[in-house]
């Protein structure tokens, strides 16, 4: 096997893959239940990492999660961060619970567990499902940065969350999932091609406001957004402090947070990476927000960083 | 100037204008304190007081308002409830109102004597005001229940985020992206098709083969041929049809199917080649019906571009760039390399060699240029795209003069790098493309061709003393320290030039930036 540097990446990646194999049992009465067992044996399966899971989006419903439903093994814990929990079976896995169950955004897997509440007024036990779905930190950045161990996202249930850079809205499904009902989630997004597919999430969750705009004109989406919580910003330009700086002045609350992903190839690719971060850190300074923590994304991401801060309006 | 009387906010339910009860002042702006107070519902509610506030009567008007807010174009509503709300100006003093954006802001100035505007970039009080309005709108507007605000930004948000993707203004270039995309697949998967009815019809009549090379000629061969027992000299003709009524091709192909030395094929094998044999011939005629849509499309979208370098270049240019737009307003330095991104990093990173060409080293002209001038050449053909991806993208009629006469300017300098004739003058060449599209179009708009025959003659006094330049240096060319010098005179000639006409049209600077690039 050559292992360049990128090739052991790709290995890495299959075996994240593997990550929701192993379990797998029957779904009662699911035909192919059977068939996704025998898939789940074989230790990653779903590997191919980035691009696999692809192929199942918009796949009718009660596809994309057979293989990882949760039986007996799995339980669900609370993460540190309220709204993420962890579901421990033969691996752990991040995850965030379903805001529309049934529902697979871009062919993650689910996890539903039955948790009792009591007994019924007939006697029967009331059994309530709770679907949770899979949270790849290779996917998204933000997972990423909670597997690191960032130690304050802001991104809580009941957030008001700007999310600049919202691609197709894989991560902002998981950031609406947090979020749950009583928080928003603004998604803007400049791609129309992506913006598309950002529409489609957004039409099943009714906390996400998506806006195909740019960034760097706020102003032009001003009507659509109140004061937020936090802004997370993954826009990877060579402008990214200002676009987010822009934003925080307009919209974003005395000492609500930001949370930015940096990829230092985007900003220079001819200086080294640490150096980019610290002149980006720098910059947030400059906008009035104050750093709280720098943490590099490996091993999910090459030269990337999270930085999160804290919006500071008043200079004293 | 820190005063302001109202304030405007534009939200997703409607417009609200307050009145400014209480001064903020500029100097304790960024103070703890008051930064605290505008958190203060209690306190904030008591610095304004609302005027009015107008909601919007329905959906499609909400999204014709932020539509036009978003440009910063004074709707007729807004301009309504401003002229009912805001108080007639007197002479003396003129109202200050504060709004968040400033094109907004010049709208209204321009429609309203007596108000002055202030933004959220021109006053930091104003900006502080406008977010504690964003802050406490859904408390502060009247008539409003929890959770409108909500509702009716989701609402508006989905209504003009659909719009905005459907409204797509390179319509036509998305087109030719995807074209030239399927052109390249079906290239592809063409010629391993091709290569597998050779493999596979081989067996029957290898010599086929050694006579007939032409793939998609082939293809069509197996299929007219069948069992190669079954023709004899009666069907010369029709084989000679395939082969270009080539008499003597048909004869060999004859003769060669005589004593082949090629198995014998049962009638359902030959069935299936000649199945398979028919989808290559089919997809070959596929192939060529896309390369004339791809041809006449970029004869719509990009004329000039598709003249100077060829329409599948261009196409993959403007598939590179992601639209004709994105492409024009890439600077030719970015057009030369613009494909070769991973050698140009690289190059960065190890801090070598930039690459010399990326895409456009597959129009034919680098390929003809000497070795030492494949450099120099592409360099002058991506200046010359640039200009004429421009022109393409501004041009109202499409005309393919400029291209032809761009074009021929490539091969004027490709001359030249090779016997040293000189080329025509940029003005001459300029000149006669623009009385050709003249003539052609009737003069739809004189003022802006005016401009652009202006701009030649500058652009042409440098590339008559470029030339010369090059003329002297080819004689020196073993002189390296004269070179240099010679180099750095052009270099200060050029920016006195920039610093006369710092206020000239953007058209000329990017006439400059083309030569200022090739030399």
């Amino acid at each position: 096997m050559a292992f360049t540097p990128r090739g052991g990446r790709g290995g890495d990646r299959g075996g994240r893959g593997g990550f929701g194999g192993g379990r797998g049992g029957d779904r009662g009465g699911f035909s192919r239940g059977g068939a996704r067992g025998g898939r789940g044996d074989s230790r990653g399966g779903r590997g191919g990492g980035r691009g696999a899971p692809r192929g199942g989006r918009g796949a009718p419903r009660g596809r994309g999660g057979a293989g990882a439903r949760g039986g007996a093994k799995t339980i669900i814990e609370p993460h540190r961060h309220p709204g993420i929990f962890v579901a421990r079976g033969k691996e752990d896995m991040l995850v965030t619970k379903n805001f529309c169950p049934g529902e697979s955004v871009y062919g993650e897997k689910r996890i539903s567990v039955e948790n009792s509440g009591g007994l019924n007024e007939d006697g029967t036990p009331n059994v309530t499902k709770t679907e949770y779905r899979v949270w790849n930190p290779f996917r998204s950045k933000l997972a990423a940065g909670v597997l690191g161990g960032l130690d304050e996202i802001f991104i809580k249930p009941g957030s008001k969350v700007l999310y600049l850079g919202a691609a197709s809205g894989t991560s902002v499904s998981h950031v609406a999932d947090i979020v749950g009902p009583t928080g928003t989630v603004f998604a803007v997004e400049f791609s129309h091609r992506s913006g598309r597919d950002l529409i489609n999430m957004a039409t099943h969750r009714t906390n996400v406001i998506p806006i195909i705009e740019d960034a760097r004109h706020p102003l032009r989406y001003r009507m659509l957004v109140s004061m937020v919580d936090v802004i997370f910003a993954d826009v990877a330009q060579p402008d990214q402090a200002r676009i987010v700086g822009l934003n925080a002045h307009l919209f974003l609350k005395v000492g609500g947070g930001v949370v930015i992903s940096i990829k230092a190839n985007c900003i220079d690719s001819t200086a080294p990476a640490e150096q980019v971060f610290a002149r980006e850190v720098q910059k947030l300074r400059d906008e009035r927000m104050k750093p709280l923590e720098q943490l590099t994304l490996e091993p999910f991401e090459r030269d990337h960083c999270v930085v999160v801060g804290r919006y500071v309006r008043s200079t004293t | 100037m820190s005063s302001v009387d109202y304030l405007l906010h534009e939200s997703s339910v409607g417009y609200a204008i307050f009145q400014v009860v209480h001064q903020g002042d500029v100097v304790g702006n960024r103070l703890k304190e008051v930064q605290d107070a505008s958190q203060d519902l209690a306190l904030f509610g008591k610095m304004v007081k609302l005027v009015n506030f107008a909601p919007y009567r329905g959906a499609a008007e909400a999204l014709e308002n932020i539509n036009l807010v978003s440009e910063g174009v004074l709707s007729d509503y807004l301009r309504f409830n401003l002229e009912l709300n805001l108080p007639k100006p007197s002479k003396k003093k003129k109202i200050t109102l504060g709004v968040s954006d400033k094109n907004l802001a010049g709208s209204i100035k321009a429609s309203f004597s007596g108000v002055e505007c202030e933004t959220g970039e021109t006053s930091e009080v104003v900006a502080d005001f406008l977010r504690g309005l964003r802050f406490h709108a859904g408390k502060l507007l009247k008539g409003l229940q929890e959770g409108d605000v909500d509702r009716a930004q989701l609402g508006l948000g989905h209504a003009y985020s659909r719009a905005k993707v459907k409204f797509s203004v390179q319509k036509n270039d998305n087109h030719i992206i995807q074209a030239i995309a399927s052109l390249d697949h079906v290239d592809k998967s063409l010629n391993t098709f091709s290569m597998r009815v050779r493999e596979w019809y081989g067996w029957h009549f290898p010599e086929l083969i050694r006579i007939v090379s032409d793939n998609h000629t082939y293809a069509k061969l197996a299929l007219a041929i069948g069992n190669k027992r079954t023709i004899t000299q009666d069907s010369l003709h029709d084989i000679a049809a395939i082969v270009n009524d080539d008499q003597d091709i048909a004869q060999a192909i004859i003769d060669a199917a005589r004593v082949s030395m090629g198995q014998d094929i049962s009638d359902a094998d030959l069935d299936n080649v000649s199945k398979f044999a028919n989808r290559v011939v089919k997809q070959a005629e596929y192939r060529r019906s896309l390369f004339q849509y791809l041809v006449n499309k970029m004869g719509v979208v990009a004329p000039n571009l598709a003249t100077l370098i060829g329409e599948v270049v261009a196409a993959r240019l403007i598939s590179h760039a992601g639209s004709l737009t994105n492409l024009s307003k890439y600077p030719a330095s970015t057009v030369q390399i613009l494909g070769a991104e991973k050698a140009l990093f690289r190059a960065l990173k190890t801090k070598g060699n930039t690459p010399k060409y990326g895409l456009i080293y597959h129009s034919s002209f680098i390929g003809r240029a000497g070795q030492k001038n494949k450099g120099r050449i592409s360099r002058f053909l991506a200046n010359k795209c640039s200009i004429a991806s421009r022109i393409d993208n501004f041009s109202e009629e499409p005309s393919t003069k400029f291209g032809e006469a761009l074009r021929k300017q490539v091969e004027e300098r490709l001359d030249f790098y090779a016997t040293g004739a000189a080329p025509t003058k940029n003005e001459d060449s300029m000149k006669s493309a623009m009385d050709a599209v003249l003539a052609d179009i009737k003069v739809d708009g004189p003022s802006e061709d005016a401009e652009m025959a202006n701009i030649t003659p500058r652009a042409v006094q440098k590339q008559e003393k470029k030339s010369k330049d090059k003329k002297e240096k080819k004689e020196k060319s073993k002189d390296k320290d004269v070179k240099e010098e010679k180099k750095d005179k052009k270099r200060r000639h050029s920016e006195v030039n920039g610093d006369d006409e710092v206020t000239e049209k953007k058209k000329k600077k990017k006439s400059k930036k083309e030569d200022s690039n090739s030399d």
